[in-house]
């Protein structure tokens, strides 16, 4: 490392990152790069270059696989650097991975090396592991859960197997944490009556895990995808043992389940807006693509709690209001319904139509 | 009959069930395909702000969103009277940021969703038996495409290098996408009239700088001619023919140069399409090329009964020649062509009124005949007894509708695109086929077409940054929101998968009164429709056999290669495919003032 980098790794070095005041995370980010950051926090476990292996147990429920695609992006390191490093074994994944379900006359058939249903009894049964959730989970209709099936399970059921054994649950993406655009306001949204993890929209008692009587740890990753640096830092933070399953929970995550390192609760997009001096000087454009504030197309960043307008996406390079588009808040447990009309600032028909009104 | 179920075929988007009846031979006599998830996406539309599709839309999916704010954006521009009038550098920048996601999707879905099922115990088998060229090919087909946590008999393989060296052009692709498109996934800048952002001098440099990335990588890993070289003698050959033969005259000089020393490495000039053109199919490989061995991909997914099935493809990307286009998509009026294609190859102009989709064989009550989208009602099962896969037997097995065109069963994709738009090396390959006593339409024909698309819309994309793009330009007309009263509008384009359309009808408030979104996966992976015809992958399935290399080691019902190899060759996107229109059937169309 460089001679430059001396203070900022110093203080990297005795930092537990989601315990960190958000500001000096990025700040430390920044100068010596996630990459370093990584390599300091394998250095830094009493002498020893490895940590144990951390088994991770990847379920999709209903979603988009975004949250997959922008896991993808992660950089320095990329995704595949950042699992070598932390050691991290993704034993079963629906999109990345070999394995699919495979039935003869109805029985699963082949072994766990080509069978994903057989891979995930096996793995659930076995234990000691992460499980990672993309997606919201169907209770419906009428509570069984076969608006979504897979391997012969509605996903209800498939959450159950896999969330039994877990250490840990993440729930990564609105829709996995809060039940996200399936959740959204609509005329049958009960009939379909998708679940969050352990949240339904800020509803705690609404939670997959509420009506399984299943009782886990869990951490809530959203954004609509998340951002990658959010997920593997979120992971960093848990196998570098910096941060303590689940004693020290309660301290570096928000009421929603969130690290509050990257949704902090006393800050949100807004304050660091780029736009900021015409917000204060009331200018707002009304129409697309202008570069003054951006409230009355609909923005609702002063209601998003992330770090969106500092880390920004895609390595860096922009974000939804450096492009001219409203911040629409979807890190927040009710979006979209908080964020709709998303193009106007009239936010308060938050009811729908019914039929026949 | 052996009844081989594949729940979930994962790489793909969503929960896709796949289920046949097999014989003792091992072929395929039927086959169910099944979208297992029920979203209800458009229900969160009605009654609220048309422009919410734009970004919302992209929740769908993560693999293409931008295509679905392509949709959403071209139904609101004619919603809102402004399609004629889309600046041109608008419709440059529209048309980058829908290439971008196409070539990420494109080398996503051939290199993580597709390639890993290349690497399957079952090649290593066959290629055992192939001395020493047998364990040169199945050395490269691991070592390329093997996934991460990938196990055979116990030992872990290393991730193949193609795998591994994708991930990061993709994360590129994703970076260009934000330089264009405010981040990704789910972009931000797809507005009625334009697109919210006006792209910089820098912008410009920094996409030009990540396409010579897309370039290198593309010389570097898919092809040893030169990029330019290949899209000048075959994209750009004079005839189908002239493009073939310089195909087919390449791999012969690689053929001969590399089989005394078995030696099929990329330093040797085997990047992976050649690699996978030689290998992967019987007529090329063994037929032109006297191989002694390959994949037999050509001898997939071929469709029985050619008066039962049709491409389409409504056209992709707008033509940067002129101001605004035309919602209907006439044929000159996209980069690449639209229309409807006979499985003869006779070409016919589209026309957006002959689309229409039933709910026969779907989880949904029963109406009379096809409904054009316009027109769409839906009433979803709520009785959980009433939804089950596990009986072949019964009527109704999936979420999906049945899209036709003129009543005809629809593939829709690279394939469809590029024989629509009369694509040289496609066209080529697709009539060698057929002379040759081949179904011209299979699993081998339909990955080549998608990536030569890959090749085709890089070239493309380099043209639309460096030439058409003018950091100076005009990017929106403003919309007049009055004129989305009582209204209507049509979104054609073309996703990475195939044809996409949303249709959209608001109400005297300007608020959505129905909007219908039929997607690619919803036409390749249809059900049967109301007189009992198969949908496109339904089709393809029947009289494949299921085992790897035509069961070439006998039949192993419990590793279906070919149920892999012919349903990941349509790149699925079930979440794409599942929607509903109108739970309770009270409001009838008549009800809506169609214009």
């Amino acid at each position: 490392m460089s001679e430059g980098n001396t203070n900022s790794d110093s203080s990297v070095n005795d930092l537990d990152f989601l315990r960190m005041d958000w500001h000096k995370f990025l700040k430390a980010r920044g100068s010596g790069g996630s990459f370093k950051l990584l390599e300091n926090y394998k250095n830094d476990t009493q002498g020893d270059p490895d940590f144990p292996v951390t088994h991770v147990l990847w379920i999709q429920g209903a979603q988009c696989t975004g949250c997959s695609e922008s896991l993808l992006d992660a950089s320095n390191p990329g995704l595949l650097k950042a699992f070598e490093i932390l050691n991290i074994d993704l034993e079963r994944h629906e999109a990345f991975l070999a394995h699919q379900g495979l039935f003869v006359d109805g029985e699963p058939a082949n072994t766990s090396e080509l069978n994903s249903e057989i891979l995930l009894d096996e793995i659930s049964e076995r234990g000691n592991y992460i499980l990672m959730v993309e997606g919201a989970i169907a209770n419906g209709p009428e509570g069984s859960g076969k608006y979504f099936m897979s391997g012969n399970r509605s996903s209800k059921d498939m959450f159950k197997k896999a969330a039994q054994n877990a250490d840990l649950i993440i729930a990564v993406g609105t829709c996995a944490a809060y039940g996200g655009i399936n959740t959204a306001n609509s005329d049958i949204v009960d009939i379909l009556d998708y679940r969050g993890v352990a949240f339904t929209k800020k509803d705690p008692s609404k939670g997959m895990l509420k009506v399984l009587g299943i009782d886990k740890p869990v951490i809530n990753i959203p954004g609509c995808p998340p951002h990658p640096d959010w997920i593997i830092f979120t992971l960093s933070a848990i196998i570098s043992g910096n941060v303590k399953i689940p004693d020290d929970l309660p301290e570096v995550l928000d009421e929603f389940g969130r690290p509050k390192v990257f949704f902090p609760p006393d800050h949100n997009v807004h304050k660091d807006c780029p736009r900021k001096e015409f917000f204060k000087n009331k200018e707002f454009d009304s129409c697309a693509g202008g570069e003054k504030c951006l409230l009355r197309m609909g923005c609702q960043a002063f209601l998003a709690h992330a770090d969106c307008a500092l880390r920004k996406w895609n390595d860096g390079h922009s974000y939804c209001v450096q492009s001219g588009s409203p911040c629409i808040a979807c890190v927040e447990p009710d979006f979209p319904d908080n964020a709709r009309p998303l193009y106007s600032s009239k936010k308060n028909k938050k009811s729908i139509k019914k039929e026949g009104d | 009959m052996v009844r081989v179920t594949v729940d979930p075929l994962t790489r793909v988007v969503g929960p896709l069930r796949l289920d046949t009846e097999v014989d003792e031979n091992g072929i395929i006599k039927e086959a169910r395909s099944s979208n297992m998830i029920f979203r209800g996406f458009e229900r969160i539309y009605r009654g609220q702000d048309p422009r919410d599709s734009i970004l919302l839309s992209q929740r769908i999916c993560g693999v293409c969103p931008v295509a679905h704010s392509i949709a959403a954006v071209n139904a609101l521009d004619e919603l809102y009277g402004v399609a004629g009038s889309v600046p041109k550098d608008a419709l440059v920048a529209r048309n980058i940021n829908q290439g971008l996601n196409t070539v990420s999707n494109h080398l996503l879905h051939f290199y993580i969703l597709w390639a890993p099922d290349l690497a399957n115990p079952a090649y290593g088998n066959v290629m055992s038996t192939f001395g020493d060229l047998g364990a040169s090919v199945w050395k490269e087909l691991l070592g390329r495409f093997a996934p991460i946590s990938y196990k055979i008999g116990g030992e872990l393989i290393p991730p193949g290098s193609s795998y591994v060296g994708v991930i990061p052009m993709k994360k590129r692709l994703h970076d260009a996408g934000a330089v264009i498109g405010g981040k990704m996934p789910h972009q931000t800048v797809t507005y009625p009239g334009g697109v919210t952002n006006n792209p910089t001098t820098s912008d410009i440099q920094t996409l030009s700088s990540i396409m010579s990335e897309v370039v290198d990588f593309l010389n570097k890993n898919v092809i040893s001619i030169p990029f330019e070289d290949w899209i000048e003698n075959t994209y750009k050959a004079s005839s189908p023919k002239k493009a073939v033969d310089f195909f087919i005259e390449h791999l012969n000089e690689l053929t001969e140069m590399s089989l005394q020393k078995n030696d099929l490495s990329r330093p040797n000039g085997w990047g992976d399409v050649e690699l996978y053109s030689a290998f992967g199919s019987e007529l090329i490989g063994e037929e032109l090329l006297g191989l002694p061995i390959s994949l037999k991909h050509d001898k997939m997914s071929g469709y029985n009964d050619l008066s039962k099935i049709g491409l389409l493809s409504y056209g992709g990307f707008y033509n940067v020649g002129h101001e605004g286009y035309d919602p209907t998509s006439p044929s000159g009026d996209r980069f690449q062509t639209s229309g409807f294609m006979t499985s003869s190859l006779e070409y016919h102009d589209f026309d957006s009124n002959k689309v229409t989709e039933n709910v026969k064989h779907a989880f949904y009550d029963d109406y009379e005949g096809d409904r054009h989208p316009y027109e769409g009602v839906t009433e979803p099962f709520t009785d959980p007894d009433r939804i089950n896969y596990d009986n072949f037997s019964e009527e109704k097995y999936t979420w999906s509708k049945a899209p036709r065109y003129d009543g005809i069963p629809c593939e829709v994709g690279p394939l469809s695109r590029l024989l629509i738009m009369k694509e040289p090396l496609v066209t080529g390959l697709v009539q060698l086929f057929r002379d040759n006593n081949y179904s011209p339409f299979n699993s081998f024909t339909r990955m080549m077409a998608r990536m030569q698309e890959l090749f085709i819309i890089t070239n493309e994309m380099i043209k639309w940054i460096t030439t058409d793009l003018d950091p100076n330009g005009r990017f929106r007309v403003d919309i007049d929101m009055s004129m989305g009263r009582d209204s209507r509008g049509m979104g054609l384009c073309e996703a990475p998968r195939g044809a996409l359309g949303h249709w959209l009808i608001t109400d005297d408030e300007s608020k959505v009164a129905n909007y219908q979104i039929v997607t690619p996966s919803a036409w390749n992976l249809s059900p049967r429709d109301s007189e009992g015809v198969p949908g496109p992958l339904e089709q393809a399935l029947v009289g494949c056999r299921i085992s790897a290399v035509d069961n070439w080691l006998g039949v192993d019902f419990s590793n279906p290669t070919g149920i892999l190899h012919v349903g990941r060759s349509y790149d699925p996107c079930i979440t794409c495919a599942v929607h509903t229109i109108d739970l309770t059937g009270k409001n009838p169309p008549g009800i809506f003032r169609l214009l």
